[in-house]
């Protein structure tokens, strides 16, 4: 394991940011720590880059114990949301900076700078000065800096959180290619779970300050461990008392099975190559059902059309809670 | 209709336009440019001759180095500790932050000469609180240059602090953390991080204080016991010349005063264009 955390508290004021964190970040993996806004899982990210201090808990990183380290003896590349760029350094001076500091003789230090540039395709902007790069060339750039020291973990805060869609998407990608070349251990906080799914190994629900689940993308998927972790990863809606995925209910215009509930349709909302239906059943139960628009096309729906919803066959189903109801 | 109700709304806030340009120029010229100029026409009355004889004099030689002398030691002391305090001021919290803050802007509402006054209470040889057992240690502080510098330095506080505050608030301390991860201590992070980024602050504050400590008079004056050719400085010197009907000597030391001032101004002024465009 490379990075043990044990029994981490940080209060700010009143606010409990983290509470009685407990969690095991595996060697040469990438990471997500996913949850919503103000959960605390930047907060546990800094900590372990040492830019904030626990009130209480130790961290391990490779067997050392960083809890009283200062952040430049931890060995981390950390990467910000706003870049954090060194406005008054070209591109080149920005990458080289870690390895000035640590001395490096000056042809290492070029061979390395060019090898990273060329790494994050940035070779041609080396005597630029950041302000002239875009927002996605100014964060690949801030991923260059942090892996010049050759971290022994590099942690990303957001990485991609002040990016438009299109770039965080290719950014996306180009991370998790990134990470199957350089094996360095990686962990970044996100708060969009399609990104924290498509990219990472292992994924750390973060919900209040607390760790909800630890687990690959499709266990915390298939097998969530409470109804904060199901409804964190997608969408949920309930029928006949159960919650389960919009996705995974079965919508036809005549009564094929027994235990199918009748209602009708409510609304219909396109979004794209989907249909979102909301039915609303005669028990009173509102729920919506994702189709295919071609699907859609087929039953000819319509608002106010008679429908039977069931669940389908296979479907992750959770019982409804309070709190389920009320999302 | 609508566009000639137009024109005269634009050609009514062109009179005004000008109106207050006149005004303003005006009021600059009234209150700055004339006196200013009249002292320059006074100086060179007879050519270079009012500047030569003044150079001549060995007091007023004596006053403009004692005047450098003190400018500089209290600017460089002062931008020191200036920046030390902006950083303490902006990067940490403390309790009695704001108290001290609004301490800093003392030096801008208290008079000079009461800032004289005061220092002369607590350093003097004879009855002050430090300044006997100081001056028994083999330091006089008042009638001496250390006072002189001290009283500049109080007079100069706030100029370097509420140029470079309001930089490193805007500057964030993202890139000073970055910077920490990557390996920096403190003092590398302050170095080559903080100071490139507040590089400009301190210039402007290093300039008005120096401006400002060429000028002072009041606290300057109350301490230094005004013994001419031993701690008399430019600005006391001038009100002396003038007073004993020197007048060509006064204005001439005055125009020297004003002219590096001015100078400082317009060596910033042609410094900071030439970073921005590179």
């Amino acid at each position: 394991m490379s990075i043990e955390i044990k029994g981490v508290n940080k209060k700010f004021g009143d606010f409990v940011a983290l509470d009685d964190v407990n969690v095991s970040l595996p060697t040469g993996q990438l990471t997500a720590l996913l949850g919503p806004s103000g959960g605390g899982k930047s907060t546990l990210l800094r900590i372990i880059a040492g830019l904030d201090s626990a009130d209480s808990g130790t961290i391990n990183i490779e067997g050392t114990n960083a809890t009283q380290l200062p952040p430049q003896k931890r060995n981390v590349g950390f990467v910000f949301q706003h870049y954090a760029v060194f406005k008054h350094m070209t591109v080149a001076k920005n990458v080289a900076f870690g390895l000035e500091i640590r001395k490096r003789p000056k042809d290492e230090i070029a061979k390395r700078v060019d090898e990273l540039l060329k790494l994050v395709h940035l070779s041609q902007f080396a005597h630029r000065l950041p302000s002239q790069l875009s927002g996605g060339q100014r964060q690949r750039m801030a991923l260059a800096r942090a892996l010049a020291v050759e971290p022994t973990v590099l942690l990303l805060d957001e990485p991609f959180g002040a990016l438009d869609a299109k770039v965080r998407k290719e950014l996306r990608d180009w991370l998790r290619r990134l990470h199957d070349e350089v094996h360095v251990t990686t962990v970044f906080v996100t708060h969009d779970q399609e990104e924290a799914m498509e990219v990472a190994d292992e994924i750390v629900v973060i919900n209040e300050g607390r760790v909800e689940q630890v687990g690959t993308p499709d266990q915390l998927y298939d097998e969530p461990a409470n109804d904060f972790v199901m409804g964190f990863l997608g969408e949920i809606t309930t029928l006949n008392g159960v919650m389960l995925r919009p996705h995974d209910i079965h919508l036809s215009l005549t009564p094929q099975l027994s235990e199918a509930a009748e209602g009708s349709i409510s609304r219909l909302l396109r979004v794209g190559f989907e249909v979102r239906a909301t039915v609303l059943t005669d028990d009173g139960e509102e729920v919506t059902v994702i189709l295919t628009r071609t699907h859609a096309r087929q039953l000819d729906l319509e608002v106010g059309v008679r429908v039977w919803v069931t669940p389908a066959a296979g479907a992750l189903t959770m019982p409804s809670t309070q709190k389920a109801a009320a999302v | 209709m609508a566009s000639r109700s137009s024109n005269a709304v634009a050609n009514k806030s062109q009179v005004v336009k000008w109106v207050l340009r006149l005004l303003v120029i005006a009021y600059l010229v009234m209150l700055v440019g004339w006196p200013t100029a009249y002292v320059v026409k006074h100086t060179f009355a007879d050519g270079l001759s009012g500047i030569q004889d003044a150079l001549s004099d060995p007091d007023v030689v004596h006053a403009l180095k004692l005047t450098a002398q003190i400018a500089v030691t209290a600017v460089i002391i002062n931008t020191v500790f200036g920046v030390g305090m902006s950083l303490l001021l902006v990067r940490y919290t403390f309790i009695g932050k704001r108290a001290l803050s609004v301490l800093i802007d003392l030096p801008l509402s208290v008079s000079p000469v009461v800032v004289g006054l005061a220092l002369v209470l607590v350093y003097n040889g004879r009855f002050g609180w430090f300044g006997p057992w100081l001056e028994d240690n083999g330091l006089q502080v008042i009638f001496a240059k250390p006072g002189m510098i001290m009283a500049t330095c109080f007079v100069i506080l706030p100029l370097v602090i509420r140029e470079v505050v309001p930089v490193l608030e805007e500057l964030g301390d993202d890139q000073e953390q970055a910077a920490r991860s990557l390996g920096a201590n403190a003092w590398q992070t302050f170095r080559r991080i903080t100071l490139p980024g507040i590089k400009w602050a301190v210039v402007y504050g290093v300039v008005l204080s120096l401006a400002r400590a060429l000028g002072e008079f009041g606290a300057v004056k109350v301490v230094a016991g005004n013994v001419g050719g031993e701690t008399q400085v430019a600005t006391v010197l001038v009100q002396q010349k003038y007073q004993n009907f020197q007048q060509e000597t006064a204005y001439s030391v005055a125009f020297m005063l004003v002219f590096a001032a001015v100078l400082c101004l317009i060596v910033v002024a042609l410094l900071r264009p030439k970073e921005h465009k590179s």
